[in-house]
């Protein structure tokens, strides 16, 4: 069956999700086919989390030029998201007198008030544990620090609030002309979809959909980054995000705290086949020689994890979104490399426009629904903790202790859509085995609640991907007295 | 119940130690004890160890390890302790106010003695940074103890064990019962870091492989775990290179250390050691901070369960007889030869043992006490391993007669291998 939508958006990483969010503002049909079992798969969910201020920008570019579009975002979509921002500030650290020049380019650009250029004396105050060895510092104020997770599945629950369709597992293979719009063939025989226009976000897969409408897209090179996960005990130890001078081909290894209070140190820029997320002996040792330019005595004896991450590079460094030149109504994003996270909302604004151009008439609904966070019990006070029992005594049922999350959380994760139906989907949503015991203590408790609760059979219980099953079937007792009861 | 509670004891963590201290401290006459626990059961990991072995010195008879718990939780349930499940603590402080939640609200506790009894964490992939992707198929084993055993989930067909620790031991065996292909253990030292017993009777017995002085060098698998590389080492523990092989698995299971969970003792400005990375405790188990004791696992982790409750009933006791402590005289640092010792400090030399682990296995040991240059005690024994710690009581050293610093060797022939 034909299912018909005004617009389809391929790819729920963060832009998929921002575009798609967006759009549900307007009077159009929506839907988002995501290839993986939850949004924030793929290039999202493993980078930096850095909201880069105006100061980062890279003038003359479009990447350049949807930053800044999507800098004002930030505040403005906060109440209708509901989304948490850690406004650290940010120092970028000089080592030597050459790189002054680099800081007063940062200022300039900044065009900051607050923002100022340190001494060394003043540097320390801010950043005590920071290096011997640096000779100034640039003090940006606005940078924050952000989960890509939270900020993604804001996106997606605030589209789903507002009409958005989500499919989860659905990789896409083909476009034909249908007399009603274009026609996207999926893996699945029974899932055949027709849009009138088509956003394809689907990051590393970009350039292969755009391949399949006939269009020539120069191929991405993937680029792998390191990093390192140090444990909460460490927060406080680096307070602001820290940069190095960029290289020409990154913006370096970073020490940043994250809104969680871990510090996350990384990455590298390492040239790798696509979908290569492997942590490597030496890309592990280049981070931290790296970061310890920045910080001499970073505790990395506190390390809970490792992780890479995946960035999508055009040979012109930039952002390349164009229309399909087969179907005119396709749009493809390709490129979306740092700072792909902060540029989010402008991407989503911009796509907007372009497929205003095309036809799509953007006229506001009548009632937009906000998304409010659920609470936070990590971070409720006692009082609120209290209040919450009453209403319901899963808020009193702890089931991860590293992170205080509660049953009720991880019900919320279960049954909010986009809702989880894997172990990393709720670890995305609640922060469940993302802390110092990474799931040794509980994650028997969230697959037994997936299994009580969504009434999953022990095949069901996935890591991630639809091939990372967890468990391979029951104990030999199990199966006979399972056996015995037949 | 009140949103407030003034308690005499309470004890946080109802494993071995926790149901131990809280036991002998009502025994001791505490008149309102409170033993909290954060899962819907007293017992901690006991539960899950299905597996005889444990008891023999505290009951005089081998039990299983759900066996060894219902035997505390029955004398508990003799006494007037008042055990609260689903109750976890997030919030201690030095002046022994504890907050709780629980499905039934918020509770502030206001203690004169707090029992920290709260064990420990078994060590993660990420903790010891194996390269690689990060696919299902790996866990610590405790954790795929609990899914075999409480749950009865298997978590896979073809398993890599990292760490020739007990409980890598015994889910090697575990395993093999349901049918799981035990492809190798995999053990970085050039010796067993489990009980002799347990390599007996988990390895020779069902004639599965134990790598020495190797180790696992990277994680191969998109989704599911498909296999490991496995290295030689050197004497640094760093892999030999041309060593490395692929082995086939879908499974790995990392045995390979335990952390004491402190995270909530330094919320009340307990001071860690950072060779047990538990608190400094004397032969009390009291710590450094007036009105806290720590015993069992959290203080430094133990060989034996029996070694946990014994230690935890000497903490119960002393918690609750709130008698004012007295100077610590010996302070005792860990030299050549020996890993770790606990308790690390020492009041009155007249009571405690003390538990010794030496740093690697050797024949016709000696363990020597020296106060500066000065050796004053000799103890032999004659064999001893990193996974069995030696028992000394405290009152048979002939402790100098002035305090002060401590230094304990140990010297011996070096035993390579099992």
């Amino acid at each position: 069956m034909k299912k018909r939508y005004d617009v389809i958006i391929l790819g729920g990483g963060v832009v998929g999700c921002a575009v798609a969010w967006y759009l549900s503002h307007f009077e159009c049909s929506i839907l988002v086919l995501e290839k993986e079992l939850d949004v924030c798969c793929g290039i999202s969910k493993a980078n930096t989390g850095i909201i880069h201020s105006r100061s980062y920008y890279t003038p003359e570019t479009m990447k350049g030029e949807l930053h800044l579009r999507s800098l004002p975002w930030f505040h403005q979509a906060q109440d209708e998201l509901d989304f948490h921002l850690a406004r650290t500030g940010a120092l970028t650290v000089a080592l030597s007198p050459d790189d002054l020049a680099y800081l007063r380019l940062l200022q300039e650009r900044g065009q900051c008030p607050e923002a100022e250029i340190l001494g060394p004396k003043d540097t320390q105050e801010l950043e005590p544990n920071i290096s011997e060895n640096m000779v100034a510092a640039y003090y940006d104020p606005q940078t924050a620090v952000i989960s890509p997770f939270r900020l993604t599945l804001a996106l997606a629950e605030g589209a789903v609030l507002n009409g958005v369709d989500f499919v989860f597992n659905v990789p896409v293979i083909d476009f034909h002309s249908d007399d009603r719009g274009i026609g996207i063939e999926t893996e699945t025989e029974t899932d055949y979809y027709v849009a009138h226009w088509v956003v394809n976000s689907t990051g590393f897969s970009a350039p292969a959909l755009a391949e399949k409408c006939g269009d020539g897209v120069p191929p991405l090179q993937a680029y792998r980054g390191e990093y390192y996960v140090l444990d909460k005990e460490t927060r406080g130890y680096v307070k602001h995000v820290l940069y190095p001078v960029p290289t020409s081909l990154s913006k370096g290894i970073l020490v940043s705290p994250t809104p969680e209070g871990n510090i996350l140190v990384g990455p590298n820029f390492e040239p790798v086949k696509p979908g290569d997320t492997s942590t490597t002996v030496q890309g592990l040792a280049e981070v931290k020689i790296g970061a310890q330019k920045l910080v001499h005595h970073l505790p990395f004896d506190r390390t809970i994890q490792i992780f890479a991450g995946i960035r999508s590079v055009l040979p012109e460094r930039d952002f390349h979104i164009f229309f399909s030149h087969r179907f005119s109504n396709i749009v493809h994003l390709c490129g979306i490399e740092s700072p792909g996270l902060t540029a989010s909302f402008g991407i989503a604004e911009y796509v907007g426009e372009l497929l205003e151009k095309r036809g799509l008439n953007l006229v506001h609904k009548a009632h937009f629904n906000l998304r409010k966070n659920a609470p936070i019990f990590s971070e409720c006070s006692w009082e609120e903790r209290e209040r919450l029992i009453t209403q319901d005594p899963d808020w009193g049922r702890l089931v991860c202790r590293c992170e205080e999350v509660t049953l009720a959380e991880v019900k919320r994760a279960l049954f909010v859509p986009p809702s989880a139906r894997t172990i990393d989907g709720l670890k995305r949503r609640t922060r469940v085995t993302a802390g110092r015991c990474q799931g040794s203590f509980c994650e028997m408790h969230l697959l037994s609640t997936m299994i009580a609760l969504l009434g999953f059979s022990e095949n069901d219980i996935r890591k991630s991907g639809i091939h990372s099953h967890c468990l391979v079937g029951e104990t030999r007792e199990e199966r006979e007295s399972y056996a015995t009861r037949h | 119940m009140p949103r407030d509670i003034e308690a005499e004891v309470v004890v946080i963590g109802g494993g071995p130690a926790g149901m131990a201290a809280a036991h002998s401290a009502w025994e001791q006459g505490a008149k309102s004890v409170f033993l909290l626990e954060r899962e819907k059961y007293l017992g901690g990991i006991l539960n899950q160890c299905i597996h005889p072995g444990f008891g023999l010195q505290v009951f005089g008879e081998e039990l299983t390890g759900p066996e060894y718990a219902s035997r505390y939780i029955e004398k508990l349930g003799k006494t007037g302790v008042q055990v609260m499940t689903e109750t976890a603590v997030l919030d201690l402080e030095p002046s022994r106010t504890i907050r709780t939640v629980c499905p039934r609200g918020v509770h502030e506790f206001h203690a004169r003695s707090v029992i920290l009894s709260m064990g420990c964490r078994e060590k993660t992939r990420g903790m010891i940074m194996i390269p690689g992707t990060r696919p299902a198929g790996i866990y610590t084993a405790g954790l795929a103890q609990y899914l075999v055993n409480i749950e009865g989930y298997l978590p896979g067909r073809k398993v890599v064990i990292l760490g020739s620790g007990d409980i890598g031991l015994i889910m090697a065996r575990r395993l093999s019962l349901e049918g799981v292909t035990v492809e190798a253990v995999v053990e970085v030292r050039n010796s067993l870091s489990g009980l002799v017993r347990n390599y007996v009777q988990c390895l020779l017995d069902f004639d599965l492989p134990l790598l020495l002085s190797h180790t696992v060098t990277g994680i191969v698998g998109k989704e599911r775990l498909e296999g490991v590389l496995v290295s030689q080492v050197d004497e640094r523990w760093h892999p030999v290179p041309g060593t490395e092989r692929f082995l086939e698995c879908d499974t790995l299971l990392l045995s390979v250390g335990l952390i004491p969970e402190n995270e909530i003792s330094q919320k009340a400005g307990i001071s860690l050691s950072p060779i047990s990375r538990g608190p400094y405790v004397d032969e009390t188990f009291a710590t450094d901070v007036d009105g806290f004791y720590a015993c069992g696992n959290v203080a430094s982790v133990f060989d034996l369960v029996d070694y946990v409750t014994f230690v935890s009933q000497k903490a119960g006791e002393a918690a609750a007889s709130h008698r004012p402590r007295g100077k610590v005289r010996f302070v005792l640092q860990v030299g050549v030869g020996t890993g770790l010792v606990i308790p690390q400090r020492i009041r009155n030399i007249e009571e405690g043992i003390l538990f010794i682990r030496p740093s690697q296995g050797f024949r016709e040991t000696q363990i020597i006490f020296r106060k500066r240059d000065e050796v004053f005690a000799r103890k032999k024994t004659p064999i001893c391993r990193p996974s069995e710690m030696i028992r000394i009581d405290i009152p048979s050293i002939p402790w100098p007669p002035e305090g002060g610093e401590v230094t304990i060797e140990i010297t011996g022939n070096p035993i390579q291998g099992i």
